[in-house]
């Protein structure tokens, strides 16, 4: 390690009240300086740097799957999503075409050290579907042609531009009001067009004032669990003589969500200003974006614009500090956040206590979806009867969808919070040939198949009708799955991202997707035995609600629909004894 | 005075106080939930998820050993729903990886063979594929196996918060997540110290001494509480014996808090006693006689200096008399000796080696 970036270590170690938290980013820093590939003398180096044990460390850089330790990548990393949202938009194929064009297979690199190939889990582009990230760059809706256009350009050495074309509407026009203003990412046209007034406007309030504006607007939590955030805020204690932490969770790992992007990357000083308000609010200085890793790109973005507000006074003694996690699922979970923000691996926390009274370095933290904070800048400008304007006491306000898989303009949605599914559905263009369920609030909600949704009063999207259809909105992240995918094979799949993605600190979690992936495996491939399915459904019973933290109960209770409401399905693939 | 009030477990009334957990009140009344990661010297983990009870009036079930007490709170331990989820836990570690009771050095006082035995589980139903993992016998005290190992995280707890040494943590994750010393190197090419605290703390035949294999199932051990020889501290040991011979030494876990090493031990109050067993082991003073030394009483050794020292102070005066102490006797016993230099002998030349 050169002092160049051992000095730039040091800069990034400054950015944070503790130096720990400097780890990932260190990491990624050698990493990238090296090749794209992480070795074990440059990770005792940085653990040198930083202050920390090696064995934490290796132990971290072991833990993200963006870390490339003593697994030596390509000059080219061609990764393709192959979760559920993409493999029901044709990943698979594209993956298996690959493939075939440069004789590897997952995780193995061309002779020639120019490529390698591997197969991860959703990188949150489920609307633009078949994905290839190659290294830090998104190959979005990607054909059998356009891979060609790929490779034979990044054999010439050159990332080429592929064009992408993106759907979206909306029905509000608040969240994605600059969603088509050519670069409203810029704060003069953000400006242009209004932005920054309700902050002034804030800040002439008192924190208090505000507090009680978002409880009255009843807007809850967009990231998917729902809880009312006035209520959240609610419960920071005054005075402890701690500072109070504010952390946008920009994670969206969620499998079937690709809606915060939309606002980071397209409008990213509405998120600021409605950070600068929340901070405000809250008596915070310090706020971070914990962004997932594979958002480079739109990290950048952030970065960009923080410096923009910064140099325009918008941001007045607020720091914010945009840290990219390194690929984890589970560190969309609130305390696994903070402790990947406090450099360590992003295992969660018991509870309690909570964030709220004691959160990141111990101090009382407040973690807020990207949508939530967005949300906040209309409710402190118009008021939260305006905002109650949409929706019904189910809940209240705007709400983004993103919609993938058997549609036909799978996309982006601004809608009223409490909109039918039906007319969801159709903003996406309709359904594309006959359907075999949908899943609409991210992989981790239960399925429903279209028989259900013909019965009762009619599927609507808030927080009250779909748990009368056995579900739950969820992350808003609605997955239209085919007609010509299996049950068993997509169930199968379902369990190995979460496997995938277990940190391993619980038992049940741990070996329980373990189990389940091979019994699933087992079954899809058409090698299962009878007592197979009691098996699966006797540890998803007693998985749910018996984890350290809710990522069981986000794969039992999907796990469960599928194999009940398709039983017959999983039957079929078990060979009867003779 | 603390006030005391009742809560319940298992419709059992029990008198208890603030700021105890429901698995303390449990472990006071002889009420077994078992518990693979927590540990008392570790702390609470949430990890094994083995402790889980019913309280009423919440909803799911809670870990006991984070849970805190309150008045008249009603617990429940071992209902069919808990019993179930821990039949699963039991059978998930029990399929992956090997844990093969016969031979190992855990057996008859291993945790996840109790909570099997209580749940009336033999073996698994379903065995996961698995990858063998290679045995550690790298370093010289302390047999690793991973294949044994459960995760619960304790001696990675114990190595980083208890005795600060900061060599264990987890790597990788999900089924791949295992326990690595450094950054993954083999235990005795990486810095650890060998205090063995982890091995005290683990629950399964993970982590074993070495000199102790195959000495001796627990179960034919004697269990003695000795104070260690090596430096002033005064660790207390719990020193394991089998025919008055010395086979390993834990640090007191019996009112740890109140011992001066809180149940910890350093590598020489770990690994430092296999002189016992030695044959030419001094058990005796030794005088010479005609130039050979020969075993004496204590009595006759002790006359013997004391007159030896009678005679050199008379003839030579007592500058010519030095006395060197260590740090293997107590403060109080090289404060005596100091005494003795000075106030009888009538010498300044005392000193101290000061180390061990």
């Amino acid at each position: 390690m050169n002092d160049n970036i051992k000095s730039r270590i040091q800069q990034i170690m400054g950015r944070y009240p503790r130096k720990e938290s400097a780890l990932l980013p260190a990491l990624m820093l050698v990493q990238k300086e090296n090749g794209n590939n992480l070795t074990k003398e440059l990770v005792a180096e940085v653990a040198d740097v930083i202050g920390v044990s090696l064995s934490r460390a290796f132990g971290v850089a072991t833990y993200y799957s963006m870390f490339n330790v003593s697994r030596p990548v390509g000059k080219y990393h061609l990764q393709v999503d192959t979760n559920i949202p993409a493999t029901i938009m044709g990943a698979v194929e594209i993956f298996n075409y690959l493939s075939d064009k440069l004789g590897i297979k997952h995780g193995e690199t061309t002779p020639d050290g120019l490529f390698t190939l591997s197969k991860v889990e959703c990188l949150a582009s489920c609307g633009t579907c078949p994905v290839i990230q190659v290294n830090e760059r998104y190959y979005e809706l990607m054909t059998k042609e356009k891979v060609d256009m790929l490779i034979d350009s990044l054999r010439k050495g050159i990332m080429p531009d592929l064009p992408v074309e993106y759907n979206w509407g909306t029905l509000c026009n608040v969240l994605l009001k600059n969603r088509g203003v050519e670069n409203a990412k810029s704060i003069a046209v953000y400006k242009q067009l209004g932005g920054y007034k309700t902050l002034t406007k804030a800040l002439k309030m008192s924190p208090e004032e505000i507090i009680q504006a978002v409880k009255d607007s009843q807007l809850r939590g967009r990231g998917g669990a729902g809880f009312p955030t006035g209520i959240k805020w609610g419960f920071v204690p005054k005075n402890t003589g701690k500072p109070v932490y504010l952390i946008c969770n920009a994670d969206e790992g969620e499998p079937g969500t690709f809606k915060d992007r939309q606002i980071l990357a397209y409008d990213p000083h509405l998120l600021l200003e409605g950070m600068i308000i929340s901070a405000h609010a809250l008596g915070c200085k310090q706020a971070f974006i914990y962004i997932r890793g594979e958002f480079g790109w739109i990290a950048e973005i952030l970065e960009k614009a923080i410096d923009e507000a910064k140099q325009d006074g918008q941001l007045n003694d607020l720091s914010i500090v945009v840290h990219r996690g390194a690929g984890s699922y589970v560190c969309g979970e609130e305390t696994a956040l903070i402790e990947s923000l406090e450099g360590k691996r992003g295992l969660p926390r018991m509870k309690p206590p909570f964030p709220a009274i004691e959160g990141l370095y111990g101090c009382p933290t407040i973690v807020n979806n990207v949508e939530t904070l967005a949300s906040i800048p209309y409710i402190v400008e118009h008021g939260a009867d305006a905002f109650k304007q949409w929706g019904s006491k189910a809940g209240y306000g705007f709400k983004l969808f993103g919609v993938s898989g058997a549609v036909n303009k799978p996309g982006a949605y601004e809608c009223p919070m409490g909109i039918s599914f039906d007319e969801l559905i159709e903003m996406a263009g309709g359904y594309k040939g006959k359907i075999k369920g949908v899943i609409i609030g991210g992989l981790s909600v239960p399925i429903v198949t279209p028989e259900e949704l013909k019965k009762g009063p009619g599927l609507k999207l808030d927080y009250e009708s779909p748990a009368e259809y056995g579900t739950s909105l969820g992350s808003g992240g609605v997955m239209v799955i085919g007609e010509e995918f299996t049950m068993p094979e997509i169930a199968a799949r379902t369990i190995q991202f979460y496997h995938h993605e277990s940190c391993g600190q619980c038992t049940p979690c741990r070996l329980g997707s373990t189990m389940m992936t091979q019994l699933l495996e087992k079954i899809a491939d058409g090698n299962g035995q009878e007592g197979d399915i009691e098996r699966v459904l006797w540890l998803c019973n007693n998985i749910r609600g018996n984890t350290l933290c809710p990522t069981g109960e986000a794969y039992a209770h999907p796990v469960i629909t599928m194999v009940t409401k398709f039983r017959d399905e999983f039957e079929a693939m078990i060979p009867k004894k003779a | 005075m603390e006030s005391t009030f009742k809560i319940y477990i298992n419709g059992k009334a029990l008198e208890t106080s603030a700021g105890k957990t429901v698995l303390d009140v449990a472990r006071e009344h002889d009420i077994y939930i078992p518990t693979l990661c927590h540990h008392p010297r570790t702390g609470k983990a949430g990890k094994c998820r083995a402790c889980l009870v019913e309280v009423e009036g919440l909803r799911g079930l809670k870990e006991s050993c984070a849970l805190e007490v309150r008045d008249g709170m009603s617990v429940k331990t071992h209902t069919e729903q808990i019993q179930e989820v821990r039949k699963m836990i039991v059978e998930l570690l029990l399929s992956n990886g090997e844990h093969n009771c016969i031979a190992c050095e855990k057996n008859g006082h291993c945790e996840l063979q109790d909570m099997a035995y209580h749940l009336g589980i033999e073996r698994p139903g379903y065995l996961l594929d698995y990858e063998r993992i290679t045995l550690d016998e790298s370093s010289e005290g302390i047999i690793r196996d991973a294949n044994k190992c459960i995760e619960c995280g304790r001696c990675i707890k114990s190595c980083n918060n208890n005795v600060m040494h900061e060599v264990l943590d987890f790597g990788w994750r999900s089924d791949h997540m295992r326990v690595i010393c450094d950054d993954d190197k083999p235990m005795g090419e990486s810095t650890c110290v060998q205090c063995g605290e982890c091995v005290q703390v683990c629950p399964v035949g993970a982590l074993t001494f070495r000199y102790a294999k195959g000495k001796g199932p627990y179960w034919e051990l004697d269990k003695t509480k000795v104070i260690c020889t090596y430096c002033g501290v005064g660790c207390s040991i719990d020193m394991f014996t089998k025919d008055n011979k010395f086979v390993y030494s834990l640090g007191t876990e019996e009112n740890w808090q109140d011992q001066t090493n809180k149940g910890m031990l350093c590598v020489k109050g770990r690994f430092g006693f296999d002189f016992l067993n030695r044959e030419d082991r001094l058990d005796t003073p030794l005088i010479r006689k005609n130039g050979k030394l020969e075993k004496a009483g204590w009595d006759e050794a002790l006359d013997l200096v004391a007159s030896r020292f009678t005679d050199i102070k008379a003839e030579h005066g007592p500058g010519s008399i030095g006395f060197f102490t260590s740090a293997r006797i107590s403060n109080e016993e090289n404060y005596a000796l100091m005494r003795f230099a000075r106030g009888v002998v009538g010498t300044n030349n005392i000193d101290h080696c000061a180390r061990l």
